[in-house]
């Protein structure tokens, strides 16, 4: 099979086609920047192909099944929240400014009196891209290039809306700010997120995605860019949770600045097949990260991750911790990749991918790599894999639990490396819950 | 037994040129062999690659990744790289359809 015949059928001229971008444009109030910032990426979609299967980033992924034409963009009016769309990480958690979005639209937005006055942004990407124009301008777009894939592209052309966050210097945002994606049955999230720190602020971010059925279906293109300046703090928080339906597409930036700071936890539950490219920047001496991963699959999920973690300045320090844990027949893929630029020494990389098997038939790939250009560096990755060991389970059975209790206490043990690196309690709670209603009965 | 679900007419499977389908968002291969239609999973158990566009050697579907091969009588893994079978499914073929149940 040819590569064309590989992704023939997600072209679709009818739903994502010129005349959808001509209604998309016509539609929007966008300033002059954006529209043609657009245009130039929608020259890109149509001049570039879909993704190769020999690309290495996309050699483990079999994206055959997804049917463009069975999705149409969402260019008119948002809708109201559909109804059972599970909110999880707000519980017992008082929020300083909230923004919920459905099917790429954002249809509700809040934000603290106090911190508008310090000139806290909070937000509506689409509206702030006109309110606040030469910000957004400068930002939106600066860490994904429509150039990376086509899905970049299309998502640079006709994304919807999204959020923008903006917290000016020395401002410290003290309680977090929630942002929630919900996706209609068979609809389309084209969103994208945008949080700029500058020198010296602090933010938490609770990110969440979900649909309102468990089987629902949907395609995500998105993109998400964290940019911080010197000395700035960012928790970024973000559960996907979509239906085991759902198509997800995402390309993932953060730029961290001179001794700032950046903890992101990522945790997938949801997708029927996820592709997510995450890069980290360290882009200027003493930047940190810190990127904690749960990835928790079942049935046929197929979860592919690509992540690199890039030092491009001397003495700073990236640790990336992903923990998989599969059952049935999904597959996860983890391809990490920790680069040293020339000129960066002192760097210290850490990149580990740790997966548990519950049943025989599940995957796990495990890719870690190391590009380095520097000769002062300490840089180390790891990768385990394994089943659940009998014996542990045996022992707790003889201690009065069931199986199944015993598999979920064992599931809890392996991620409570990454619990113990979350410091927002709500978070761990929400994760411990989601993780806890996912482990099935083995016999 | 899993349900059977119609592919193609009889017809259009040709003796030893696999063609690839999609049935409940799977994707399968058939392949003629001495007159009898085969079928496997459109997937190498080795890095879980497609199978598709693989060449017959015999009754064998060459990997075109890493040279890993497949029996297509039952999907039993008979070359390097890889170890574990690929599931095979049940063929039936009724008034010149062909119908095909996924085993697993």
């Amino acid at each position: 099979m040819t590569t064309s015949a590989m992704t023939d059928k997600l072209d679709s001229t009818e739903t994502f086609g010129q005349p959808a971008f001509d209604r998309l444009l016509e539609k929007r109030i966008d300033p002059t920047w954006l529209t043609a910032k657009r245009k130039e990426a929608w020259e890109i979609y149509q001049s570039i192909d879909w993704p190769n299967p020999r690309d290495e980033n996309w050699m483990r992924s079999d994206i055959r099944g997804l049917r463009l034409s069975n999705f149409a963009p969402n260019i008119d009016e948002s809708v109201e929240i559909p109804e059972g769309t599970p909110v999880r990480l707000l519980e017992g958690v008082d929020v300083s400014a909230s923004v919920r979005s459905v099917n790429g639209m954002v249809v509700s937005e809040s934000l603290d009196e106090a911190l508008g006055a310090q000139g806290v942004i909070v937000g509506s990407l689409s509206r702030c891209a006109r309110d606040h124009s030469a910000l957004v301008e400068r930002y939106l777009h600066s860490l994904i290039s429509p150039k990376s894939d086509r899905f970049a592209a299309l998502q640079a052309a006709m994304w919807s809306d999204g959020y923008f966050i903006y917290v000016p210097r020395n401002v410290r945002v003290e309680k977090p700010i929630h942002l929630h994606a919900a996706m209609a049955d068979g609809q389309v999230d084209l969103s994208h997120t945008l949080i700029v720190l500058e020198s010296g602020a602090e933010a938490t971010v609770l990110f969440e995605s979900s649909s309102p059925n468990l089987d629902a279906k949907g395609l995500h293109c998105g993109g998400i860019e964290l940019i911080q300046h010197g000395n700035s703090h960012l928790r970024f928080v973000n559960l996907q949770d979509w239906g085991k339906g759902t198509w997800h597409f995402a390309h993932q930036r953060a730029s961290v600045g001179r001794d700032a700071q950046l903890q992101w936890t990522v945790a997938a539950m949801g997708a029927k097949f996820a592709q997510v490219d995450q890069r980290v920047e360290l882009v200027e001496p003493g930047a940190r990260s810190q990127v904690n991963g749960v990835l928790f699959t079942q049935d046929r999920q197929h979860l592919v991750y690509n992540t690199l973690q890039h030092h491009k300045a001397p003495h700073c320090i990236s640790d990336f911790l992903y923990k998989s844990v599969l059952q049935d027949r999904s597959r996860t893929v983890w391809r990490g990749m920790i680069k040293v630029s020339e000129g960066a020494q002192k760097t210290d990389g850490y990149q580990r991918n740790d997966n548990l098997m519950l049943s025989d038939s599940a995957r796990a790939d495990s890719i870690p790599g190391l590009e380095i250009n520097a000769d002062d560096v300490r840089c180390t990755h790891g990768s385990t894999s394994g089943r659940v060991d009998e014996e542990l389970i045996f022992y707790a059975q003889s201690r009065g639990f069931t199986r199944s209790e015993a598999i979920r206490m064992i599931v809890t043990g392996f991620f409570q490396q990454i619990f113990d690196r979350i410091t927002i309690q709500s978070v761990r709670e929400a994760l411990g819950a989601a993780i806890a209603r996912q482990v099935r009965q083995y016999e | 037994m899993p349900p059977f679900h119609y592919v193609c007419p009889r017809d259009q499977i040709r003796p030893n040129q696999p063609q690839t389908f999609e049935i409940d968002d799977r994707f399968v291969v058939l392949v003629e062999i001495d007159q009898v239609v085969h079928c496997i999973e459109d997937m190498c158990t080795h890095d879980g690659g497609t199978l598709g566009n693989g060449q017959l050697d015999g009754a064998c579907l060459v990997c075109p990744r890493h040279g890993a091969k497949f029996d297509v009588r039952n999907g039993k893994a008979v070359c390097m790289p890889a170890t574990e079978d690929t599931p095979s499914h049940t063929v039936k073929i009724d008034a010149g359809k062909i119908y095909v149940a996924l085993n697993d």
